[in-house]
């Protein structure tokens, strides 16, 4: 790892993101669905479900999909090949990418939260949970990028992506029994967990979504080996 | 350093095709070598064994000293520079944007983007955005990226085939230059012009294997029928073969005034391609 080769891919990749409008307009979901919903509040705020669907969109539309779109793009204008001929490591450009998502996530959120109330993410315990679901996002996104050739290529997997990890508390609007085995099951992804946990203030959902965070590195692991191997 | 670049019994197996078959060679330093042949011959694939982007199925191959194995250092990465067949730049930043990340991922001084613009004759697209330059302003954009950490070795692949003959020409003097100033050369194409005026020695790729190698001028000798044509004032072409006995001929048409032009019977590269493999070179 190197921070002079780190901060020139930083530079590179917050320039183009600011050039791409693809990538620009994402953001403002976040912000524009929070601003809808700052309406719908009233005066005692937001049920938590809600604040995490927030949380949920601006994760999956910011963090995943530029990861994977701008990965995807390298892959798909060759101009990958020049970074992995010059001396760059794999990680300084990961690193690089990874930044600049990491600042469009952290505007895109905290503009987003502005909107409906900040004030119950400011505790220490929902923090590290959301920097955990982040980082669940960002191993997924450079996963999925890693292998998708095409920008076009990368919403077939952004759909899922969002819809599974984004948009989980949505399921409770389905009007679904309780008990039911989707209900069960959607109880235990990432989102989820984290609602649990604001509310209950578990420990528990924690280490759940540690797990999910772990596992999105090793699928990110997975891909990067497959890649690598192929010629 | 004895060799710039080592290659020993080199092969290359994609799936169940075999692109190298195998071929050997060596670039000395300060040389400017040409890999000639035609499509599909396995000029690129041969370049990206070279600079570490592919592994080969057998064989040696040392660069810069250094064994395959360590291909993948930043160290041997900053002492080659690379011109890819289908490298491309980030088509939504400036000429000087896309040179200024180069130069910082090798470390090199900033000012050698300007150096490098001038050398391209680039220095009015120092501002542009790249999406708005024509092909072979892109492709003198990526020479400059190949060449800014001023390498000691460059692959070049095919650098002049989308550029004018006015642009082609320049490259080439710069070529040279960057040649005479110490750098080595390992270049392809498809010019047999480029590769006569520009070269130290070349070799013919065909069908995986290297069919023959040597200095242009050696080349052009040793397929040369080693005949002389004599142009007369009166439209008739004699040859008349290099033989002793031959001398008094050539003296006498010479002493009768008939003589226009004499011609030696060199073949170009391009014939001697054609005669080798049975190919044109395109
Ligand atoms: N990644 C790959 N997988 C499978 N086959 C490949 C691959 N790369 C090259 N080949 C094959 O290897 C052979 C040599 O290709 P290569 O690109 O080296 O040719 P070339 O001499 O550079 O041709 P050109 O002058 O058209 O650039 C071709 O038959 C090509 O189809
Ligand atoms: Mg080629």
């Amino acid at each position: 790892m190197n921070t002079q080769r780190i901060g020139a891919i930083f530079e590179k990749d917050l320039k183009d993101f600011m050039k791409n409008m693809m990538l620009l307009t994402m953001p403002i979901i976040p912000i524009i669905l929070s601003l809808i919903y700052s309406r719908l509040g009233g005066d005692e705020g937001l049920p938590v479900p809600m604040l995490y669907l927030i949380v949920g969109v601006a994760f999956s539309s910011v963090t995943a999909s530029s990861m994977m779109t701008m990965m995807a793009e390298e892959n798909e204008k060759k101009t990958l090949r020049g970074l992995m001929m010059s001396p760059a490591s794999f990680m300084d450009i990961i690193i690089g990418k990874s930044l600049v998502v990491g600042l469009m996530t952290l505007i895109a959120l905290t503009l987003s939260l502005l909107f409906i109330g900040i004030e119950p993410f400011l505790k220490i315990q929902v923090i590290i949970g959301l920097v955990l679901l982040f980082l669940f996002f960002l191993f997924l996104g450079i996963g999925i990028g890693l292998f998708t050739k095409s920008v076009a290529a990368t919403s077939a997997y952004l759909m899922p992506v969002m819809f599974l990890f984004g948009f989980t508390p949505m399921m409770g609007f389905l009007g679904l029994e309780e008990d039911s085995i989707v209900i069960k099951i959607a109880d235990l992804f990432p989102l989820m967990q984290l609602i649990n946990m604001h509310e209950t203030e578990s420990w528990m959902s924690m280490g759940v979504v540690a797990i999910w965070t772990l596992a999105a590195a090793i699928f990110t692991y997975i891909c990067f080996k497959k890649e690598r191997t192929d010629d | 350093m004895e060799h710039a670049i080592k290659v020993t019994g080199l092969r290359k197996v994609f799936g169940n095709h075999t692109a190298i078959e195998d071929i050997s060679f060596d670039v000395k330093p300060g040389e400017i070598f040409g890999l000639l042949g035609p499509s599909g011959s396995g000029k690129t694939t041969t370049i990206k064994i070279l600079t570490g982007e592919l592994g080969q199925s057998a064989g040696e191959v040392s660069v810069l000293d250094t064994n395959a194995g360590s291909f993948g250092t930043a160290d041997f990465k900053s002492r080659i520079g690379i011109l890819s067949d289908n490298s491309s730049l980030y088509e939504r930043l400036t000429v000087y944007d896309n040179l200024k990340l180069f130069c910082k991922l090798y470390d090199a001084p900033l000012d050698r983007i300007d150096v490098m613009l001038e050398e391209v004759n680039l220095k009015e697209a120092r501002s542009k955005v790249v999406s708005k330059l024509s092909k072979g302003m892109k492709q003198r954009v990526l020479l400059a990226k190949a060449l800014i950490h001023q390498p000691e070795l460059v692959f070049l692949d095919e650098p002049t085939s989308a550029l004018d003959p006015g642009n082609a020409a320049h490259i080439q003097r710069g070529l040279q230059k960057l040649n005479e100033a110490g750098t080595t050369i390992f270049i392809t194409t498809h010019d047999m012009e480029e590769a006569t005026e520009l070269c130290d020695r070349v070799a013919f790729l065909n069908n995986g294997k290297i069919q023959e190698l040597g200095s242009p001028d050696a080349l052009r000798y040793k397929y040369s029928t080693h005949a002389f044509h004599v142009e007369t004032f009166n439209g008739e072409w004699l040859v008349i073969e290099n033989k002793t006995e031959n001398a008094d001929k050539i003296r006498d048409l010479i002493a009768s005034g008939q003589v226009k032009a004499i011609h030696s019977d060199n073949p170009t590269l391009g014939q001697i391609f054609l005669k080798v493999t049975g190919k044109e070179l395109v």
